[in-house]
C-alpha cells in the first residue's frame, strides 16, 4: 500500500513536467505498438528421387545468387591418424580444381565475375557454396557443379594447404585466447574425442592425396546433401535447373550414425603457465546437452539470467561490480547435434587470477542460496522473444535454420515450438537446471596466465594439474620413410619417362657416366665441374674453385674431399649419405629402374609447371623421396622435387630441368636449375655427356696421387 | 588471350547494367536526410523487408581528440555511455548527483598527492586513497546496474554493441519496429543526460580490454609498438584504447568535458535502416534527438605529420613465431587518389587471383598470408597503405620484405594488366552490392558517408571513382608511395622459448599502480 502511494507520489511530479515539455521523462510512458503480424516466407522443399534435399528461397531485393550445400561427414569422421584431414580437403576441394581446370583457372574465371565457388570443411560436415550476381547464374553453376562433381585435388595445392596448416601448428600456442579455447575443450570432452583432438605435424604429414580422393568418394553423394539457395531467381525454373543437375546422380550408401565417446576431465584446477602476458584466461567447463533435450528451454532463459549479457550475474557481478573482467560470460552450452560445453569464461589481470575464481565460484554457490528470481527470469524471457523476430529477419536466416533442422533431423517448425515452449519456461524449471547441471565442485577450472604475477598460487585452492602444450615436433622423413604405394598410373609414368630418355633397355646398359658441367651459384660466374659415376653407388666429383681443384669421392670403399692445401678430409657420414642420396637422385639410375619392384612410383595428380600441366610422380621405396614433373606428351621431365640436407640443415630442393639433347642413344636435360626452400641456388648446363666410359677404380678410392694430389 | 579479354568486357557491361537498379536513384526513393535545428544530421533508409530496424549512431571524434596525458578518453566515454542517465541506471539522482561530485573531488585530490615527485606524504596518500574510495562506495549505493542496457536488452536489442577508433565512436544495436520510439529516446537520452557513474571501476574493465587486446597478445603489442613508429607528430601514433599511465589518472569530470566538447548535435550523424516511413519515423526521431542542445562544431585540426625521411624499424623479439608488417604514409580520404589506394589494396589483396597471394603463398610458398590493406589506423587523417605478412615455417621476415618489394618493383615497372584492372573494376561493384543486403550495412554506410563526404551518395560515386582509375595511375601511385625513406617496419622475431617476453606495462608495477576502485 505504501509502495503503491509512493508511486502515485512519483507520478503526480512528473506529470506536469511532461505536459509543461510535451515530451515523457520515463522510457516505461513510451508507447510500444503491437508489432505487425509476420508471416515470414518459408523456403520451398524438394527432395530428388536420389535422397538429395533441397531448399529453395527466392529474395528479389537484390540481382544476387548465393547457394551452400552441406553435405555429411566431417572432420569427426576422419582417421585420429590422420587428424586435419578434412581441414585439407575443405580448402583443396576447390583449390585443386576440376579434372577440366585447374583452381587456378576457376579463380580467374569467377574472379571476374566478382563470383565465388568456395569449400570447407567442419566438423560434422562439410561445405560447397557460390555466390554470384544472378546474371553470371549459368557460368558460375556450371563451375559449381564442377567442383561438386569432379574435383581433381591437385598435389600443388595441397602441398600449400599442408604448410598452411603445419604453419598453424607452429602458432597454435601463440595467443592465450586460442590456447584456453582449445585446451577447455579437450578438458569438457577429452583430448581424443574427435571434437577435441587437434591437428599435429605427424597426422598433417600423413595425410596424401588419395585420403582426399577417398574422402569425395566415401561422402560426396546426393543423399548425404542439403542444398540451399537463395536470391533473385525464379524457383521453377531453378528447380528444373537443380533436377537437370542432380537428379540422375546415383544414391551413395547411407550414412552411418556417429558413435563418440565423451571423457570429460576430472573437475579440479588445470594450469598452463605463460609468460608473455598479464591477464589470466579462465575457462571453467563441464559436459552440456544438445537441443532436443527437453531442459533445452529452461537452459536458454537460465543462460540469459546467469550469463547472457548486460541483464546477466556474471556480467553485472564480475564486470560491472568487481571491475575484474573486460569480457565474461558464459552457460550450459547446448547444439544440435551433439552436446554443447558448460563454459564459463573470463579475463583478468594475473594479479587477480585467484580472487576472479573464487568470485565465480561464489556466483555459482549463490544459484543455490539465492535461485534466479521471477523478475530475472522475466527479463530474460522477454529478451529471448521480441529479440525472436531478428532469427526471421531475412529470408536467407531462415533458409539456414531449415537446413540445419533438415541436417540433425529436427521437426521443420523447431522455431515455433521453441518460442511456445519459452513462454512456458517457469522459474522453477530455471532452477532445475540450474542444480542438474551446474555445480561449482563438477567444474574443470582451467588458468592460463603468468603464475609469477598471481595474487596467490592457483594450488591455494586446491590440487592443480599443469597441461603440457608443448607442441610435439613433426617426425623425420616421413615421406621417405612412408612412400606411397605403387599405382598403375605411376607405373606407367616412369615407363614412359624411361622411354623417352632412350628406353630402359639402353637405360639398363649403362653402367658409368661421366657428365662435364658449367655450374654457377646464383649470380656467381660459372666453374666446371666433373662428375664420373659407376653405378649404383660410387661417385668422383672434380670441381674447380678459387683455391683450386676441390675433389669429393663417395663410395662404398671411401667418403674424403680434398683440395690443395688442406690436404684430405674424410666426409662425415651425413654428408656421404646425402651424396649417395643425390646420386640414387640421379635421372638415370631411377629410370633404370622402371620395372623395379622395390621401387614404389605413385602419380598424385597434375600441377601447372609453366604452361604444362604436368603429371606428378611421387618415387620412394628403396631410395629416398623424389618427385617428377612429367610433361605428358613428352614423357620429359620438366622438374623435380626432393628434401635434402646442406650446411644450414635440411632443405627442400627443387630443379628445373630443360634442353633436352640425345647423345649417345640417351636423351637428358642439359639445363638444371637449381633451388633450395624456393630460392634459386645454382644452375648447371652440361657441356658433355659420356656413357660407360672406361673409368679407373682408382677414382673411387682414397688415393690422394690418384685424384688432385698433393701439391 | 584475346578471347578471354573480351569475356570479362561482356562480364563488365553486363554488371554495369544490373547495378543500375542499386544505384543512386534507386536509394534517392528510399532514403531521407533531415539536418535538425541543432545541427544532427539523422538519415532514414527505408527497408521494407522485415518488421526490424537498425541504427548506427556516428561521433565524428575519436582517440585522435584525446587530450594529451589522456589517452583512451574517448574509448573511456563509449564504455560511459552504458551507464545510463539521471533517469536510467539510479535510484535517486538527486542524492546521487552529489555523492558522484564527491568521488571527483575526492580523486582529484588523490591524483594530486599520487603524482608529485617530492614531498609524497605516505599516510596522507593512504587516506587520500581510502577517502575517495569510501566515496565511490556512497555514490554506489544509488546505482541500479546496468539498467540501460538491459532496458534494450528486455525490448528484445541486437547486436548492443560500440566502438572507438581513432577517427570516430559509433553505437549501434538492432530493436522490433514496434520500439522505434523507445530506440529514439534511449539513443537521445544517452546523450542528453550522460551520467558518469562507476566510472572507476569501468575504468578497471578497460584497462582489463587494454591487457587483453594489446599486452598480453603479440600481434597487438606489435601494432601498438608499430603505428607509434610510423606517426611521429600526428595523434595517429597514440593507442585508442590508451597508454597504461593515462587510463590510471583521468578521470570522470575529464570524460564529461569530453564529451561537452565532442557529442554536439552538429558533430553527429544517426543513421536508420528498417522498415519504417521517413513520414512517420522522422517526426518521432525529431522530437527526441531535437532535444539536444546545439553547439559550435569543434576545432577540427590536429598536429600535422610531416614526411618521412628515413626508413623506420621496430623489431620485437617474442616467444611467439614471426610476423612482417610495412607501411607507407598516404595522404588522406579526400585525396583524389584515393581510389587508386582501394585499387592497389584490391589488386595485391582480394582472394586467390591477387597478387600478393600468388607470390607468397603460391608460387614461393613463404608465407601462409599476405595482404596490403590501404586505410590503416585510420582514414580521416593521411595514414598509411601497410602490408602484413606470415611467415611459414622455416621462413624468415626479411624473406617477406623481399618478396613485397618485388611485387612493388613491379608496380612501379610495368602497367597492370587489362583483365587485373577489370576484375578490380568488377569487383567493386560487386562489393557495394553485396553492402546493400541488411540493415546493420545500411545503416553503417550510409552514417559513414554522410559523416565523410556530407551526402551519403557518395557511397555510390565510390564505386564510379575506382572505374576512372587508369594503369598510369597505378604506377604513378606506387612509384610516389611505396619508397624506402617513407617506410616503416614491423617485426616479429621469433627469440625461443628463452627470449625475454615485451610488456605493456612492468610487472613490478603491480596492484598498487591499477588504481580504481576494487
Amino acid at each position: 500500500m505504501k509502495n503503491l502511494l509512493l508511486l502515485l507520489l512519483a507520478m503526480a511530479t512528473t506529470l506536469p513536467a511532461q505536459h509543461a515539455a510535451g515530451q515523457v521523462t520515463n522510457w516505461k510512458q513510451i508507447p510500444v505498438p503491437q508489432l505487425p503480424a509476420f508471416k515470414p516466407q518459408q523456403p520451398k522443399r524438394i527432395e530428388l528421387s536420389n535422397g538429395m534435399v533441397i531448399f529453395l528461397q527466392e529474395d528479389h531485393e537484390l540481382p544476387l545468387i548465393d547457394a551452400s550445400a552441406r553435405i555429411r561427414g566431417g572432420s569427426v569422421n576422419e582417421p585420429a591418424d590422420k587428424a586435419g584431414l578434412v581441414d585439407i580437403y575443405g580448402e583443396v576441394w576447390r583449390t585443386g580444381g576440376t579434372k577440366s581446370q585447374t583452381g587456378d583457372q576457376l579463380d580467374d574465371f569467377l574472379e571476374v565475375r566478382a563470383a565465388k565457388v568456395e569449400t570447407g570443411g567442419g566438423p560434422d560436415s562439410t561445405t560447397i557454396s557460390f555466390s554470384c550476381l544472378k546474371g553470371d547464374l549459368d557460368d558460375v553453376f556450371k563451375a559449381f557443379v564442377d567442383v561438386l562433381q569432379n574435383p581433381e585435388f591437385r598435389a600443388e595445392k595441397i602441398d600449400i594447404a599442408r604448410k598452411a596448416m603445419q604453419d598453424a601448428i607452429s602458432r597454435r600456442n601463440d595467443e592465450i585466447g586460442e590456447i584456453a579455447h582449445r585446451e577447455a575443450v579437450r578438458l569438457a570432452y577429452g583430448p581424443e574425442n574427435p571434437y577435441a583432438r587437434i591437428p599435429e605435424y605427424s597426422t598433417v604429414g600423413a595425410i596424401i592425396r588419395q585420403d582426399l580422393i577417398d574422402w569425395h568418394g566415401k561422402y560426396i553423394h546426393p543423399n548425404n546433401i542439403i542444398l540451399g539457395i537463395s536470391g533473385d531467381f525464379d524457383s521453377a525454373a531453378m528447380e528444373s535447373r537443380l533436377r537437370a543437375a542432380f537428379e540422375s546422380w546415383p544414391k551413395g550408401p547411407a550414412f552411418p550414425k556417429n558413435n563418440i565417446q565423451y571423457n570429460p576431465a576430472k573437475p579440479g584446477y588445470y594450469l598452463i603457465p605463460k609468460e608473455d602476458v598479464n591477464q589470466s584466461n579462465i575457462r571453467m567447463v563441464a559436459m552440456g546437452t544438445t537441443r532436443d533435450n527437453p531442459d533445452y528451454y529452461a537452459i536458454s532463459v537460465f543462460n540469459e539470467a546467469f550469463g547472457g549479457g548486460f541483464s546477466s550475474r556474471l556480467f553485472n557481478d564480475i564486470r560491472t561490480k568487481r571491475g575484474l573482467a573486460y569480457g565474461v560470460g558464459g552457460g550450459i552450452g547446448t547444439n544440435f547435434g551433439h552436446p554443447g560445453i558448460l563454459q564459463i569464461s573470463m579475463g583478468t589481470k594475473s594479479q587477480s587470477t585467484v580472487e576472479a575464481v573464487q568470485a565465480v565460484d561464489e556466483d555459482v554457490t549463490n544459484l543455490t542460496k539465492e535461485p534466479i528470481t521471477e523478475d530475472e527470469i522475466q527479463r530474460a524471457k522477454d529478451a529471448i522473444l521480441n529479440a525472436f523476430i531478428f532469427r526471421l529477419a531475412s529470408p536467407d536466416k531462415i533458409l539456414v535454420e531449415r537446413m540445419t533442422y533438415e541436417y540433425y533431423g529436427y521437426p521443420p517448425d523447431w522455431l515455433d515450438k521453441y518460442q511456445a515452449e519459452i513462454k512456458k519456461v517457469t522459474a522453477a524449471q530455471v532452477n532445475a537446471v540450474a542444480a542438474k547441471y551446474l555445480h561449482k565442485d563438477q567444474l574443470a577450472v582451467l588458468v592460463v596466465g603468468n603464475t609469477k604475477e598471481f595474487d596467490k598460487p592457483l594450488s591455494s585452492l586446491g590440487p592443480v594439474k599443469e597441461i603440457n602444450i608443448t607442441i610435439p615436433p613433426p617426425p623425420e622423413d616421413k615421406e621417405e620413410s612412408k612412400p606411397a604405394a605403387s599405382n598403375a598410373e605411376g607405373k606407367a609414368l616412369a615407363a614412359k619417362v624411361a622411354a623417352a630418355m632412350g628406353g630402359l633397355p639402353k637405360l639398363q646398359s649403362i653402367k658409368t657416366m661421366h657428365v662435364n658441367i658449367s655450374e654457377s651459384d646464383a649470380g656467381g660466374p660459372p666453374s666446371p665441374v666433373d662428375v664420373y659415376v659407376a653405378f649404383p653407388d660410387s661417385m668422383h666429383v672434380e670441381m674447380q674453385i678459387p683455391q683450386g681443384k676441390l675433389t669429393i669421392v663417395a663410395s662404398p670403399q671411401a667418403a674424403f674431399m680434398s683440395l690443395p692445401g688442406m690436404g684430405t678430409r674424410s666426409m662425415p657420414p651425413a654428408q656421404k649419405s646425402e651424396m649417395l642420396s643425390q646420386l640414387h637422385h640421379d635421372l638415370v639410375y631411377v629410370a633404370q629402374h622402371a620395372d623395379d619392384s622395390a621401387f614404389s612410383f605413385a602419380a598424385n595428380g597434375t600441377e601447372k609447371v609453366g604452361d604444362v600441366d604436368a603429371a606428378i610422380l611421387d618415387i620412394g621405396g628403396a631410395i629416398p623421396w623424389v618427385r617428377w614433373y612429367i610433361d605428358p606428351k613428352s614423357g620429359y621431365i620438366l622438374r623435380e622435387r626432393y628434401k635434402g640436407m646442406g650446411q644450414q640443415g635440411p632443405f627442400e630442393g627443387e630443379t628445373d630441368l630443360a634442353d633436352w639433347r640425345t647423345a649417345d642413344g640417351l636423351t637428358m636435360p642439359y639445363k638444371h636449375e637449381n633451388k633450395q626452400n624456393g630460392q634459386p641456388t645454382s644452375t648447371a648446363e652440361f657441356k658433355k655427356i659420356e656413357v660407360n666410359p672406361q673409368l679407373d677404380p682408382k677414382l673411387f678410392e682414397k688415393a690422394a696421387e690418384s685424384t688432385a694430389g698433393q701439391q | 588471350m584475346k578471347i578471354r579479354t573480351l569475356q570479362i568486357a561482356c562480364a563488365v557491361l553486363l554488371l554495369s547494367a544490373l547495378v543500375a537498379a542499386q544505384d543512386v536513384a534507386s536509394f534517392e526513393k528510399r532514403v531521407t536526410v533531415k539536418k535538425l535545428a541543432n545541427g544532427l544530421t539523422l538519415i532514414v533508409c527505408e527497408r521494407p523487408e522485415a518488421p526490424v530496424f537498425s541504427f548506427y549512431t556516428m561521433v565524428d571524434a575519436g582517440s585522435v581528440q584525446d587530450p594529451m596525458q589522456q589517452t583512451g578518453l574517448a574509448h573511456m566515454f563509449e564504455h560511459m555511455a552504458f551507464k545510463g542517465t539521471d533517469k536510467i541506471g539510479t535510484k535517486n539522482y538527486a542524492a546521487e548527483k552529489p555523492a558522484l561530485e564527491k568521488v571527483e573531488a575526492a580523486y582529484s585530490a588523490y591524483i594530486r598527492e599520487r603524482d608529485k615527485r617530492v614531498d609524497q606524504d605516505q599516510a596522507k596518500l593512504k587516506q587520500l586513497e581510502k577517502t575517495w574510495k569510501d566515496a565511490i562506495t556512497e555514490a554506489d549505493k544509488y546505482v541500479v546496474p546496468n539498467e540501460f542496457g538491459k532496458i534494450i536488452e528486455q525490448n528484445g536489442g541486437e547486436d548492443m554493441n560500440a566502438s572507438t577508433s581513432l577517427d570516430m565512436t559509433e553505437y549501434h544495436y538492432s530493436l522490433p519496429e514496434n520500439r522505434l520510439e523507445l530506440w529514439a529516446y534511449l539513443e537521445s537520452e544517452r546523450f542528453l543526460h550522460p551520467v558518469m557513474r562507476e566510472f572507476y571501476k569501468e575504468r578497471n574493465v578497460v584497462i582489463e580490454e587494454r591487457r587483453m587486446r594489446t599486452d598480453s597478445n603479440p600481434f597487438g603489442r606489435l601494432l601498438e609498438q608499430f603505428t607509434a613508429e610510423a606517426f611521429s607528430a600526428h595523434p595517429y601514433h597514440r593507442p585508442t584504447v590508451g597508454w597504461i599511465s593515462d587510463l590510471n589518472h583521468f578521470s570522470a569530470t575529464d570524460a564529461q568535458k569530453f564529451f561537452d566538447r565532442y557529442y554536439v548535435p552538429s558533430n553527429m550523424v544517426v543513421a536508420v535502416a528498417g522498415d519504417m516511413k521517413p513520414a512517420q519515423a522522422i517526426p518521432i526521431l525529431e522530437k527526441y534527438f531535437g532535444r539536444l542542445p546545439a553547439h559550435p562544431r569543434p576545432d577540427e585540426s590536429t598536429t600535422q605529420e610531416p614526411p618521412q625521411n628515413s626508413e623506420r624499424r621496430v623489431l620485437l623479439k617474442e616467444t611467439s613465431q614471426p610476423i612482417y608488417m610495412e607501411g607507407y604514409h598516404r595522404p588522406d580520404y579526400r585525396s583524389k587518389d584515393d581510389a587508386v589506394f582501394d585499387a592497389l589494396s584490391d589488386l595485391l589483396s582480394e582472394g586467390r587471383t591477387s597478387r600478393l597471394y600468388r607470390s607468397l603463398v603460391r608460387d614461393k610458398k613463404i608465407a601462409s598470408f599476405c595482404e596490403g590493406l590501404t586505410g590503416y589506423p585510420g582514414i580521416k587523417y593521411p595514414h598509411l597503405f601497410a602490408f602484413i605478412a606470415v611467415p611459414l615455417p622455416g621462413h624468415k621476415p626479411d624473406e617477406m620484405a623481399e618478396a613485397i618489394h618485388a611485387e612493388i618493383d613491379k608496380l612501379k615497372k610495368e602497367d597492370i594488366s587489362d583483365d587485373e584492372l577489370k576484375m578490380i573494376k568488377t569487383r567493386s561493384k560487386a562489393n557495394l552490392i553485396r553492402g546493400l543486403a541488411d540493415n546493420e550495412g545500411l545503416a553503417t554506410q550510409l552514417a559513414i558517408y554522410q559523416t565523410r563526404y556530407g551526402d551519403w551518395r557518395e557511397l555510390f560515386r565510390s564505386v564510379d571513382r575506382i572505374d576512372q582509375v587508369t594503369k598510369a595511375d597505378i604506377r604513378r601511385i606506387a612509384s610516389q608511395v611505396f619508397t624506402d625513406t617513407n617506410r616503416t617496419v614491423g617485426i616479429i622475431e621469433n627469440a625461443g622459448s628463452g627470449g625475454a617476453p615485451q610488456q605493456g606495462e612492468q610487472p613490478s608495477s603491480g596492484a598498487a599502480d591499477q588504481g580504481g576502485a576494487q
